[in-house]
């Protein structure tokens, strides 16, 4: 089979367990994209990510008319399109991606951001059952304070230990954790080797390949069919390189993604952006789960220091060097900054941010404002004009 | 007695008229042990936004953030950026953790710390943390002055800010009974202050009106004020305030930041003062942004209204403010079971122009009235 089948097949037999978990002795844990999942999958709790389904019913433009049944309960639309998806699908209860089950807990971390804390607030008071929130103070270049925040962190995932021993009566296992970090491990690092492979010129992939592939790293990291996807993946994406094949032919741009995607816009800003040569390698929200685990280390501690430390949680200087590190290593010579509405955390400095990159580059940005899954927040005219004279002048500049 | 008020209104209208006579630190408003920095011989000042117009900000952040939040970086980057030898900003959201990367870059000539604050409350973990960051804080402090905090010292701010604490419970309890002596406006006014001015010279005019209040109250009486609880984060602008009292609505409790969520932040004077200002931490009321039981935010909220005698809740919510644009819908529906009657009021920092809520702050007064 090659990587898609894989993750159909994959994909199907993990929904399936998680609507079958209480016939075969399992809980189902709703967790965030980015979490200490590898705890809960080692105490035989099937993660779930309400983001993931959101995103699945963003993709059929399902945002407005769902986000328009909670907006009647008083919700605003000023908030995140991942939770106004899942509380509308909620009291809908019809999704095309066949809905996700209830939960037994719930898992948040706000390393990613705090709209995660309060949307499962929400939750944890419907469905009556736990919230754990994993909390991550940012990770800033202090060293003294860093050694103390993995301290907490640590002393977290313990806690976080002990609520799930409570939960199931059983004793937790730290040899199946050690077990469940190598498979993650081996499977971001298979992942990044994925992601890198867009640094060859011509990239056999765009971002939105990456976009497509990075959820099986989000919702089945640790266990052993993540590692064989991304082992089919890469070596797939190898034959490309092989053959000199490129994502986009005649690419002439090869540029920076700056949050998360306009999800219901994907499919047209690939062709638009296609159509001139461009093409979107890469964004530190796809490199978010390209983690480096350290297996032999105490498994807390490693497990902290990833969770700790993803870009929207560090500095803005910090994450202006990530996305640096990228321009260098990926041989970027434009960029797109998108200023995301539903997602303040990633959204808020990038202005700032662009100035930065700017300012160390040299390279001019498209700055534009929409949302990633409301159309009411979306100027197609303006979003596209506005993409089309950006390229027009990188055409001036790179010639 | 009313010049003595008028000293608050007016610091409150424009605190930085004043001429400290110590170095000034500026605090975002939660959490933040001002204790430490009076302690360490500096003021601790809480930035509170700004209603003159926004220039700066609108080309750093996005306008759907909280307005709070564009509001004070405005004020410190374009009108008051001389008064302030430091900051120390608490990250309890998005929007404060990601400003205070903003803040940070333009105030490289000054003192500035982060206070990383817990933002989970349930667990032994939190403690530990808030403990960290108390440490962390005063060795900052000790490395700005050059001074160490020894422990006495922090006593004697804590008596201190105690004591002030104290005297405004004392006044929240006059104006309780006596809303025409206190009006709301002019009590949360004497809040306001002392979180802007030299604690003990407010202390000093606090006590004096006090004294007079207290030998003037049986002459009025409680007459047709109805009892309400004010919730939220703040009351911005204080016109607010203006219209409550208009329409004669008794603000009896309330779990506001500048209000009782700060009022009631009395440090047990025990035998450490570290341990004191982290069990006053985690006994203060719920904050929306920071994580405690999910239910704490409806539960404050009802509790609050039952044992202050109230007959509604006024919930105040900022514009853009995430946190609370999540709690509010079930809060609502929640109070609605109970029957406890609730206005909710949307305010922005940027103005000062209350009169449409006229209409609404009247309508609600009648239904209580009929209640």
């Amino acid at each position: 089979m090659n990587a898609r089948e894989l993750a159909k097949v994959f994909t199907e037999e993990y929904l399936e367990e998680a609507r079958n978990a209480h016939q075969v002795g399992k809980f189902v844990a709703y967790t965030t994209a980015v979490s200490p999942v590898e705890i809960l999958r080692a105490h035989d709790f099937i993660p779930i990510y309400p983001e993931n389904h959101s995103v699945s019913l963003i993709t059929r433009r399902l945002c407005q008319s769902l986000s328009e049944v909670i907006e009647k309960q008083g919700y605003t639309s000023h908030l995140c399109a991942y939770a106004r998806c899942d509380l509308g699908w909620r009291d809908v209860r019809e999704s095309p991606a066949g809905g996700i089950p209830d939960p037994d807990f719930l898992l948040s971390c706000n390393a990613q951001c705090f709209t995660l804390v309060k949307w499962f607030e929400i939750l944890s008071r419907r469905y009556k059952v736990p919230l754990f929130v994993f909390d991550t103070p940012q990770w800033i270049r202090d060293g003294e304070r860093r050694k103390e925040i993995l301290n907490y962190c640590v002393m977290q995932l313990k806690e976080l230990i002990s609520t799930l021993e409570e939960i199931t009566g059983r004793k937790f296992d730290y040899d199946r954790l050690r077990e469940v970090v190598r498979l993650s491990d081996k499977a971001c690092r298979l992942y990044r080797k994925f992601l890198d492979m867009a640094a060859y010129k011509p990239s056999p992939i765009t971002i939105f390949d990456a976009l497509i592939h990075m959820a099986i790293i989000v919702y089945l990291r640790g266990t052993p069919q993540a590692v064989t996807y991304y082992e089919v993946l890469v070596q797939e994406i190898e034959e490309k390189v092989k053959r000199k094949e490129a994502a986009v032919p005649g690419e002439r741009f090869r540029l920076y993604w700056e949050n998360l995607p306009v999800w219901f816009k994907f499919r047209d800003h690939f062709n638009l952006l296609a159509s001139y040569g461009a093409a979107i390698l890469t964004s530190l929200y796809v490199h978010d789960w390209a983690h480096e685990f350290e297996p032999d280390k105490d498994p807390l501690l490693t497990l902290a220091e990833n969770y700790v430390s993803g870009f929207s949680n560090v500095t803005l200087e910090e994450r202006a060097d990530m996305a640096l590190e990228l321009f260098e290593r990926y041989n970027l010579n434009g960029m797109i900054m998108f200023i995301n509405r539903s997602c303040k955390a990633v959204s808020f400095a990038v202005h700032e941010l662009k100035e930065l990159l700017t300012e160390k580059t040299g390279i001019p940005a498209l700055v534009f404002e929409a949302d990633m899954g409301d159309p009411r927040f979306y100027s197609e005219v303006q979003v596209r004009s506005r993409i089309e004279a950006y390229l027009e002048t990188l055409s001036e500049l790179v010639g | 007695m009313e010049g003595a008020f008028k000293t608050f209104k007016e610091i409150c209208e424009d605190p930085y008229r004043l001429v400290p006579s110590k170095k000034v630190i500026g605090l975002t408003p939660t959490d933040i042990p001002e204790e430490l920095i009076h302690a360490s011989g500096l003021l601790p000042f809480w930035i509170m936004g700004t209603t003159a117009p926004i220039k700066r900000v609108t080309a750093l952040i996005p306008d759907n953030a909280c307005s709070f939040a564009r509001s004070s970086l405005e004020l410190v980057l374009e009108y008051q950026r001389d008064f302030f030898a430091g900051f120390v900003i608490s990250q309890v959201d998005d929007t404060t953790q990601h400003m205070s990367d903003l803040w940070e870059r333009r105030f490289r000539d000054r003192f500035f710390h982060k206070f990383l604050a817990p933002r989970q409350l349930s667990r032994p973990s939190a403690r530990f943390w808030f403990e960290k960051e108390l440490y962390f804080l005063k060795k900052a402090l000790e490395g700005f002055t050059g001074k160490t905090i020894k422990e006495n010292e922090l006593w004697e701010s804590i008596k201190l800010f105690n004591e002030d604490k104290k005297w405004l419970l004392r006044l929240y309890d006059i104006k309780r009974r006596s809303p025409d002596l206190v009006l709301n406006r002019t009590f949360f006014e004497a809040v306001k202050a002392s979180l802007l001015m030299e604690k003990e010279e407010h202390l000093n005019v606090l006590r004096k009106v006090i004294d007079e209040l207290e030998t003037s109250q049986r002459t009025k009486g409680q007459g047709e004020w109805i009892p309400v609880v004010l919730c939220g984060l703040f009351v911005e602008p204080f016109e607010i305030f203006d219209l409550l009292d208009e329409y004669r609505l008794n603000v009896v409790g309330d779990n506001l930041i500048v209000g009782s969520r700060y009022i009631y932040g009395i440090c047990q004077e025990a035998d450490d003062p570290f341990q004191a200002l982290i069990d006053r931490h985690f006994s203060r009321p719920n904050l929306s942004p920071v994580h405690d039981d999910p239910f704490r935010v409806i539960n404050d909220v009802t509790d609050l209204f039952y044992q202050s005698g109230a007959k509604g809740v006024i919930y105040l919510h900022i514009q853009y403010c995430e946190s609370q644009e999540f709690d509010l819908p079930d809060l609502r529906r929640y109070l609605r079971e109970k029957g406890i009657p609730l206005l909710i009021i949307t305010t922005d920092f940027q103005t000062r122009h209350v009169g449409l809520l006229r209409t609404r702050i009247e309508a609600f007064r009648e239904l209580l009235g009929k209640a």
